[in-house]
């Protein structure tokens, strides 16, 4: 047990056993799966729309984002990414790239390749149910994110987003106490929320004001939980965190 | 084309309040607001806070200036008219 915390897949370890117990078995496969392990710059683009990949990507520290870029460099963030995540696991079955893979953060990152992947969803169906569940959950998160885009005033989207990150987060063992590392800029949040930097300013200096968070050192401090989550309207039940067996 | 402005103070739950409608013949298109010290880097140049008919409502740029502004404006009406 001691030993996952030097190997350098815990994070995914750490993902796979938020969701369910893994055997020592699956955990060792885990483990011995044959990695390229990488160390990328901020803003470095991990796979492009348009190409075809070959390999997985898992993140094993620092932040990844999934976008897209549309006439006049304008950005669209899909979702965020943080260490125990495999953004590009569809890739496995829909290897050309419909949106770009872009590092946030300096990070670390583990590529995998599609066929060892293959190999250890095929030897290990439970790990491949624990793969599928994880694309699910990402499937009820844009559901939330579309909510968000098309339903919720500036403010309220931008509580519900940081109560997302801080559970999210949380789930994992990467914060705690209503505190969680943050980042991103505000131009990166401007357009994970489709709001202009301006908007998002403003949001975040109300938020300020009325004392619901504090940003600083790219750490968010959550400083009023109950009420961020009473004016997000916040429901977590689209994030499926509580551990699940599976069959 | 010409324009219209008039200085006017908005509510944006912000320090950005000083405002200006933007015009043309006789139609409201557009409304800038000067970005306040919250803004830092943003702060003093204007902001497209609300467009009306061809002036995109979904974007939000900043300009220079307000003559920057209005260049932009009418470069986005074209020759057509407005309503």
């Amino acid at each position: 047990m001691a030993s996952n915390f030097t190997h350098p897949l815990f994070p995914l370890i750490r993902k796979l056993d938020s969701i369910a117990t893994l055997t020592d078995e699956e955990r060792q496969a885990v483990e011995n799966l044959p990695v390229r392990i990488r160390a990328l710059r901020a803003r470095h683009e991990i796979v492009r729309h348009g190409e075809k990949a070959s390999q997985c990507c898992l993140i094993l520290e620092g932040w990844a984002c999934r976008s897209k870029v549309i006439s006049e460099g304008k950005r669209q963030i899909f979702s965020f990414h943080i260490a125990g995540d495999i953004p590009d696991l569809q890739s496995l079955h829909i290897p050309l790239m419909d949106h770009d893979l872009c590092t946030l953060t300096q990070a670390t990152v583990a590529f995998i390749p599609h066929e060892a992947v293959r190999d250890l969803t095929m030897r290990f169906p439970s790990i491949a149910a624990v793969f599928w569940r994880d694309t699910l959950v990402d499937a009820a998160i844009f559901r939330e994110w579309m909510i968000s885009m098309g339903r919720r005033t500036a403010f309220d989207h931008l509580a519900h987003l940081f109560c997302e990150l801080y559970l999210k987060q949380q789930a994992v063992g990467l914060a705690g106490e209503h505190r969680c590392p943050l980042p991103i800029t505000q131009g990166d949040l401007a357009d994970a929320t489709s709001l202009s930097n301006v908007h998002v300013n403003r949001v975040l200096k109300e938020m300020r004001g009325k004392g619901l968070i504090t940003l600083r050192s790219n750490t968010l401090v959550i400083e009023a939980w109950d009420e961020l989550i009473r004016a997000a309207e916040f429901d977590a039940t689209y994030l499926h965190l509580q551990k699940r067996a599976v069959p | 084309m010409s324009l219209h402005l008039q200085p006017v103070r908005v509510a944006t739950s912000s320090d950005d309040s000083e405002s200006q409608l933007v015009f043309a013949e006789g139609f409201l298109v557009a409304m800038l607001v000067h970005l306040s010290e919250q803004h830092e880097d943003d702060a003093g140049r204007w902001f497209l806070e609300a467009g009306f008919g061809r002036i995109p409502s979904r974007d939000h740029p900043t300009f220079l200036d307000l003559d920057e502004a209005q260049t932009w404006i009418r470069q986005q009406l074209g020759n057509a008219y407005v309503s």
